[in-house]
């Protein structure tokens, strides 16, 4: 079987023959938000997750207004392709894409692979941070059908319905807060939510090279823990930004209709007063 | 509180940045932080893996003739973030003795503003190598 909605995958190659097509702007969203800094593609923009997609605020997004300005300060129009990229296996990059699709535009992709095949491959890193001619974007309203809230994750508890936590089996167990010397970000309480399934987010990945695995493999894995097309599905991890990226293989490498990204995650559930947990 | 000079005058000198001369500071650290020597590699390789989502930070401390302090770090180049931030403290501290370095207060960095370039996940991070450093300075420092 081949991906359910393969438009939504790039490659490396692809990316370096569309570098400079005005229809296309390609976008780095890391964890570590330097890296830009060090060395981009060339003609790549940026976005940061603390910086430019988070509410300077609240703990939120930025709101469709601040995001019409950054997407005109990058000079996104409406058609353009959007294509992301970034360290540690696109988690961020599948978080920008997810919020790019929350405020209405369908148009983007993922580099498989992300910074590191871009890097093993040799392909060229640039310092230049390029200039883009502004656009006056109009984002649509946020699209609630893929994010989750909390109240969402408590109706989804209440009706049975599939989870994810795609954290490592040692934040799922709820060891991890106790590691000493590593503050957590903070949660006070550690473990999951109750019936939901540990499907780690790296076991989406290939280890060698960050691209995503074969759409064998991923059914195989997801429907093995009863992750199922048909289920209406809640991924969550820490603070949204892993789980965005199974998000992404749920509902686009396999198209299963319906799956929610629960941003608040852990950091917010492991928060909450009176919210059951599972250790 | 008084901080050992180097690391007061670094904390001084990013205090009256903008945030892109922060971001730029950082960068600076990052690509001079020192390879790790080859004598600790061995060491190194015994360090246990740490979970996702973390940087690990190899961090070990020698005494030297004068009984000052020496750390040696080893953090991915994938990662500038922590390694600038890291850097920090290595220059602000190499040299030092155990008792300034034991006596860094943890809110140190508080005056350089740094949550406006960096999330506080990095900055708890940050907390954390200060934490690590200074048990290895203890570790150096009785042997």
């Amino acid at each position: 079987m081949s991906y359910a909605h393969p438009e939504y995958l790039v490659d490396t190659e692809w990316v370096a023959q569309h570098l400079n097509d005005p229809n296309v702007r390609i976008i780095e969203s890391d964890e570590d938000p330097l890296l830009y800094a060090i060395g981009h593609i060339p003609n790549a923009a940026q976005v940061d997750w603390f910086t430019t997609l988070q509410h300077p605020l609240r703990r939120d997004f930025v709101t469709k207004e601040q995001f019409e300005e950054l997407a005109s300060k990058l000079g996104i129009t409406n058609d353009t392709t959007v294509v992301f990229y970034g360290d540690k296996s696109n988690w961020f990059a599948c978080y920008a894409l997810w919020l790019f699709q929350y405020y209405g535009h369908q148009n983007a992709k993922i580099m498989d692979g992300g910074r590191i095949k871009w890097e093993q491959e040799n392909r060229p890193l640039v310092k230049d941070v390029p200039a883009f001619t502004a656009t006056s974007y109009k984002a649509k309203e946020a699209d609630q059908s893929i994010r989750a809230f909390r109240n969402d994750v408590f109706k989804q508890l209440e009706a049975k319905k599939p989870m994810v936590d795609v954290r490592s089996p040692k934040e799922y167990s709820g060891e991890l807060l106790h590691m000493p010397n590593y503050p957590q970000e903070g949660a006070t309480r550690g473990g999951h939510i109750p019936g939901a399934v540990n499907i780690p987010w790296a076991m989406a990945v290939n280890e060698a090279d960050s691209t995503f695995k074969s759409a064998d493999e991923l059914k195989k894995l997801y429907e093995g823990k009863d992750i199922k097309p048909e289920g209406e599905i809640i991924a969550y991890c820490r603070i949204g930004e892993r789980s965005s990226l199974t998000w992404f293989v749920l509902k686009y490498l396999l198209g299963y209709p319906t799956v929610k990204n629960y941003d608040g995650s852990w950091t917010e559930w492991g928060n909450l007063v009176d919210a059951p947990i599972e250790k | 509180m008084t901080l050992p000079k180097n690391l007061q005058e670094i904390v001084d000198d990013i205090a009256s940045m903008s945030r892109e001369e922060k971001l730029e500071t950082l960068i600076a650290y990052a690509e001079t932080m020192p390879d790790l020597p080859d004598r600790f590699q061995e060491e190194r390789s015994k360090m246990e893996p740490v979970p996702e989502c973390m940087t690990p930070v190899f961090i070990i401390a020698e005494k030297e003739a004068d009984g000052g302090i020496a750390f040696h770090l080893d953090i991915p180049k994938q990662s500038p973030t922590v390694r600038g931030l890291a850097s920090i403290l290595t220059n602000g501290l190499n040299g030092c003795s155990l008792e300034e370095i034991i006596s860094v207060p943890a809110d140190f960095y508080m005056p350089m503003n740094l949550q406006e370039a960096v999330s506080q996940q990095r900055i708890n991070g940050f907390i954390g190598v200060l934490a690590h450093m200074k048990q290895a300075a203890v570790k150096a420092g009785a042997g």
